[in-house]
């Protein structure tokens, strides 16, 4: 991975300049945290090597001990996270250890570059990300650990809901050359709710 | 006389909505009054003694509301320069400006009201037959009919407004929150659902707010405070359901949002409508349905009247007159249509009062200007014919109780068949689909406690039914009759103004079906899409047809229910818009941006006025020194696997099993057809892993091509597209070997070490890079394709280290003119959908694949020959610039067309690319381009390219 300070949020900081002290409802851009993709017949295996407990179908995410949480996307398709606020992921060095070329049907796919990440954090978010979102996100309906490959205010989009027992946390991942876009939408839609956008460390620490 | 505010208004104990407390003032007509917050237009306009709201539509007569529900055009209204609101449904703000539709001159002296005085020279239909000829006449009264149809006006000069869309999710959702629908909810709320509850009115709770019955206060406080102790329900109030679609899906509006509910059952508990007695003059303003009376005294606490008759045809009329006479409305009588009416205790409680009961009696006439002043009175014979009208009772204020109609308009729009029961002269609904229950007086039980018990039994369980069978809880019996008037002037339609001869004569002319009836008389096509009018035509077409009500059938319901504003439909626009990691640094450098599918990109970096010198710039800097350019918006491929040299050999039209680690191929990919659908550079990285580029537009399409295809092969490979992860720069003149050295201390840039078309990986500026050294623009360059997060670091770097060449962006309108000098096509503007290999002057000779998606095709376009061919063309430098797609023109036909062409400093002259026939593809030949002045310019084939034809530079 290239050096943390060769990289920049595609995000404008002018927005994060704005970010409200304590908001009902929260927007973070997590982009500069770790994130890492894996596709192929041989990723469970693998995963498995690594000692990292694996969801059992798709479309669920598991919270790893260090905090990270491992997303199954499909069959043959994983995504994993690091932990946040920290940006910790005990797969991390084994990630970076993985060939590009791909090793035993475990193919790396750069989710760190691909895609963007924004935590939405707060109590009326389900209600709103109803307003771009097709997905029945309400927070009986879609359990923590669930993942939804959806379309997020038009945008192919990756939905989890965050392992955050006091709050509804959801996980947002879409192109990344959309990511100011897609701010912007989600930004729009919290604005009713008293919504606005926040640092990283602002978010709800995890429970453990 | 000048009127006092709140001249109607009674004690403000009365109302149930209105503050009195926050008075505010709003202008009618320009003129200012006075109202209180809650009022809606209507209500306050009605307190202070207007009764007059609009025109109608044909004949420009005054009219006011009929139902105070919303349902009619009478009441449409502009407010704040939007048109056609609702008055009964627009709560009034401080300062609106609220101004009435249709008339010319004023509201109260319509000009155009004089076309009813020649109402009988104008029937139903008139003007389709009237203004059709002779041959011309339709363009010369088009005009005038299109000023006087429509309602309302569209103001052009009003701002955008915000509107947005929003998703919901229910077990059940309930439509309508009146005593039944309120049941609904709480029964299934109370068994753990996740309940929605739509109401279009502002208050929860329907007729119990307003019909006279004692019990319906506290029934209606008790609902509502079990309704919202629940926490799984949510309410939606001053919401319509629009419409209700395949799966439980509907469309409601609220304010400003359209919400788009998906919910596993649904209870329509819409209610009904009031229906209008048919006699002469029913449409003056203060001639309203007793459940408007109703409405204005308990809602809005205000008079709807002074002196008062009720004409109805069953027991709710008498609970009118007893709600008015409570109001200090005097009641002069009620004249009921039936004959021998069963004792009530409403019946008694109004005969207690001394008001006059008339039975088997009608009202035959009204009368009046401005507002009803009078009506005559007509008995009904035994035989049901009705006599000559007699006597008169002086009134400002007539109450409709003739009947109802359930309003089964989303029943209908789901699938069920309505059916008219000739008991109640209503219309049931047959044939719900799954999961869909109708209940109250939707289903004809209008009876308070029968329509609650209706309702928790609707939302608790699958009966999928009608009341209709439940005798028992049927009430309200017979139809109000019809009464024509030698006169005319009895309206069935207010909205469309249609009188009983205008649907009589509709079936006359042959227009009997009732389809057809709808569409010649247009009755029922109005905004109140024949809420009040299609029960009364279809018993005038029946009686005209000599049928049976239920022979006749009824029109078609469709979304939407009522109308929506272009604003809720079009909500907020979602278009993703991509940007390359390096926008940030473009736009700090002032260029000018440029749409690329759904990417942004620098055309140039300037101003608009000097664009032409920016791009010669940018031009001559890739030629003397170096340029870079963002690439990042190309498509990128990872194929990985065992097969993925099997993969791409099959995929591209090109050869890669043979293709060596560390080197690119430029790559065309065809379909099954032989068309070209993509080009690109394919990188082998290692034995099982190849880094291949695609067009920007074309990578999402090429991407799902490799999985169909894939698919069906089953090759051991990994496809991942990797476009937005991996930014990429083009570092392109005779310096940037230079420069990259500064930067990349990892790989050996010598040319030996890393000739053209080489391929290598390293770092640059500290970022893990794959080094593609390629010449797009045919000069020494690299491609650089690296972590998008870094573009910004990357793209400094360069800049920095090549400032002692004079080092500048370029954008995508140099890298045309740059490429074009090499005569290297672009996908989409140089090939179209239709264009294979052959014509490009590819695979001419064959190829030794044995297959590749296309082969075959090519192969037969290769017996077959090609019909247009590709050339490079040169004109003179001081010709007239042809454009893309000018025209190639031979012997004064045309022949093919322009598809890049610029002037071209290093070819000093014009260049291009056409399609021209293959008999003028040879160098030398000439032909013509039709250019933009319609002057013809003079072409000569060019050998391609048209710089360095030795490749030298590229080669460096």
């Amino acid at each position: 991975m290239p050096p943390i300070e060769t990289r920049r949020s595609a995000i404008d900081a002018g927005q994060t300049a704005q970010h409200a002290a304590d908001p009902a409802l929260k927007l973070a851009d997590l982009s500069l945290l770790p994130r890492w993709g894996i596709k192929g017949s041989g990723i469970w295996t693998w995963l498995d090597k690594q000692g990292a407990a694996t969801p059992a179908r798709d479309n669920i995410a598991s919270t790893l001990p260090d905090g990270s949480t491992v997303a199954r996307l499909s069959p043959g398709e994983a995504l994993i996270l690091s932990s946040f606020p920290r940006g910790e992921a005990m797969l991390a060095a084994a990630f970076d250890s993985l060939s590009a070329e791909g090793q035993d049907a475990c193919y790396p796919v750069p989710r760190q570059d691909s895609h963007c990440w924004l935590v939405l954090e707060g109590h009326n978010a389900s209600l709103a990300l109803a307003k771009l979102c097709g997905v029945d996100l309400a927070a009986d309906r879609f359990a923590i650990g669930s993942v939804a490959q959806t379309s997020v205010a038009r945008l192919s989009a990756i939905v989890i809901r965050n392992e955050r027992p006091k709050n509804i946390s959801f996980s947002l991942l879409a192109d990344s050359a959309s990511a100011q876009y897609l701010w912007d939408c989600v930004i729009d839609a919290i604005t009713e709710f008293s919504g606005a956008g926040c640092t990283i460390e602002a978010l709800q620490p995890p429970s453990r | 006389m000048k009127r006092l505010d709140h001249e109607f208004r009674l004690p403000a104990a009365s109302s149930q909505i209105v503050n009195r407390g926050k008075p505010l003032s709003f202008t009618f007509e320009g003129r200012s009054y006075e109202a209180f917050a809650g009022d809606t237009i209507a209500s306050a306009l009605a307190a202070n003694g207007i009764t007059t709201f609009s025109r109608s539509f044909k004949y420009h007569r005054p009219r006011g509301f009929v139902s105070l529900a919303g349902c009619e055009a009478n009441t449409l209204v502009s407010v704040n320069r939007v048109p056609n609101v609702a008055a009964e449904w627009h709560v009034l703000a401080e300062g609106d400006d609220v101004r009435a539709q249709n008339y010319s001159g004023s509201l109260a002296f319509d000009w155009n009201a004089s076309i009813g005085l020649f109402g009988r020279f104008l029937p139903v239909g008139f003007y389709y037959r009237a203004f059709f000829r002779p041959k011309g006449a339709w363009r010369f009264w088009e005009p005038f009919i299109r000023r006087m149809a429509g309602l309302g006006k569209v103001d052009l000069e009003v701002g955008h407004g915000y509107f947005d869309k929003a998703y919901l999710f229910a077990d059940i959702a309930v439509i309508g929150g009146g005593a039944a629908g309120l049941s609904a909810a709480i029964a299934a709320a109370q068994t753990g659902n996740r309940v929605v509850l739509i109401d279009d009115h502002p208050v929860l709770g329907g007729a119990l707010n307003y019909t006279h019955d004692n019990r319906a206060a506290d029934m209606r406080r008790d609902l509502i405070s079990r309704l919202v102790s629940l926490p799984n329900v949510r309410i939606f109030s001053g919401a319509r359901c629009e419409g209700l679609y395949s799966d439980n899906w509907l469309a409601v509006v609220q304010g400003r949002r359209l919400h788009k509910l998906r919910a596993g059952r649904v209870v329509i508990a819409t209610g009904a409508f009031e229906q209008p007695a048919v006699f002469r003059n029913n449409d003056l303003p203060g001639i309203i349905f007793g459940s408007a009376a109703q409405r204005l005294i308990k809602l809005y606490g205000v008079r709807p009247g002074t002196r008062a008759v009720v004409f109805t045809a069953n027991d709710f009329g008498y609970g009118v007159a007893l709600d008015l006479a409570e109001a200090d409305v005097e009641v002069a009588a009620v004249i009921d249509a039936r004959t021998s009416p069963p004792a009530s205790t409403l019946r008694s409680a109004v005969a207690g009062k001394n008001i006059r009961i008339e039975n088997s009696t009608v009202i035959s006439e009204a009368s009046g200007r401005k507002r009803v002043r009078a009506v005559r009175l007509a008995a009904i014979r035994p035989g049901g014919e009705i006599d000559k009208a007699g006597e008169t009772i002086e009134c400002d204020l007539v109450c409709m109780s003739a009947g109802f109609a359930p309003n089964l308009a989303l029943a209908a729009q789901a699938g069920a068949r309505l059916v008219y029961d000739a008991r109640t002269a209503m219309h049931v609904a047959d044939g719900l689909p799954e999961n869909i229950e109708i209940a109250g007086a939707a289903n004809c039980i209008f009876e308070l406690e029968n329509a609650m018990r209706d309702g928790a039994k609707a939302a608790s369980t699958q009966k999928n039914g009608n009341g209709a069978g439940e005798a028992s809880a049927i009430t309200v019996p017979g139809a109000c009759p019809i009464v024509p008037h030698r006169d005319g002037k009895e309206f069935v339609d207010f909205d469309e103004d249609l009188t009983i001869n205008d649907i009589v004569d509709s079936v006359a002319s042959g227009f009997d079906d009732i389809q057809l009836l709808k569409r010649y008389s247009t009755a029922g096509m109005g905004p109140s899409q024949g809420r009040h009018s299609s029960i009364n035509t279809i018993r005038l077409a029946a009686r005209a047809r000599g049928l049976a009500e239920q022979e006749i059938g009824t029109t078609t319901a469709r979304p939407p229910y009522s109308g929506i504003s272009f604003g809720a439909l079009a909500g907020r626009g979602f278009e993703p818009v991509r940007r390359t990691s390096m926008h940030r640094r473009h736009l700090e450098a002032g260029a000018k941006m440029m749409p690329a599918a759904l990417w942004m990109r620098p055309a140039y970096y300037g101003s608009a006025a000097g664009a032409a010198t920016a791009i010669a710039a940018e031009v001559a800097a890739v030629r003397g020194s170096a340029g870079l350019i963002d690439v990042s918006t190309l498509g990128k491929i990872e194929i990985r696997g065992p097969g993925a040299a099997e993969f791409l050999n099959r995929m591209y039209f090109t050869g890669h099993l043979k293709q060596q680690s560390g080197r690119a191929r430029y790559a065309v990919m065809t379909d099954a057809t032989g068309t070209i659908t993509d080009d690109g550079v394919i990188c082998r990285l290692a034995d099982g892993h190849f880094f291949v580029t695609a067009t920007t537009s074309g990578v999402e399409a090429v991407v799902r091509s490799m999985y169909f295809w894939n698919a069906q092969w089953r090759l051991d490979v990994d496809i991942a597209n990797v476009t937005s992860a991996y930014a990429a720069i083009n570092l392109a003149g005779p310096h940037s070997r230079a420069i990259l050295a500064m930067l990349c201390d990892d790989v050996d840039l010598a040319p030996d070490a890393f000739p053209y078309m080489g391929v290598k990986c390293g770092h640059i500026a500290d970022v893990p890079a794959r080094i593609l050294r390629v010449g797009f623009v045919g000069e020494l360059g690299y491609e650089i394709h690296f972590a998008s997060g870094c573009g910004e670091h990357v793209w400094d770097r360069l800049l920095e280290a090549g400032a002692r060449y004079g080092i500048r962006p370029f954008g995508v309108e140099a890298q045309r003119v740059l490429r074009l000098e090499k005569g290297h096509i672009i996908l989409g503007q140089d090939t179209d959908g239709l264009t294979n290999p052959l014509e490009i002057g590819m695979g001419t000779s064959g190829s030794s694949k044995p297959f590749f998606v296309g082969a075959a095709a090519l192969n037969a376009f290769r017996e077959r020959g090609i019909d247009r061919k590709l050339v490079g063309f040169v004109c003179d430098a001081g010709a007239e610039l042809p454009q893309e797609c000018h025209l190639v023109i031979d012997n004064g036909k045309i022949a093919g067309r322009v598809t890049s062409c610029a002037r071209s400093s290093a070819a000093k002259s014009i260049i291009g690319l056409a399609y021209v026939r293959p008999h003028k593809a040879e160098p030398g030949q000439t032909f013509s381009i039709r250019a933009g002045s319609g002057r013809l310019v003079t072409a000569t084939v060019a050998e391609l390219p048209f710089y360095d034809p030795e490749n030298e530079r590229q080669r460096l």
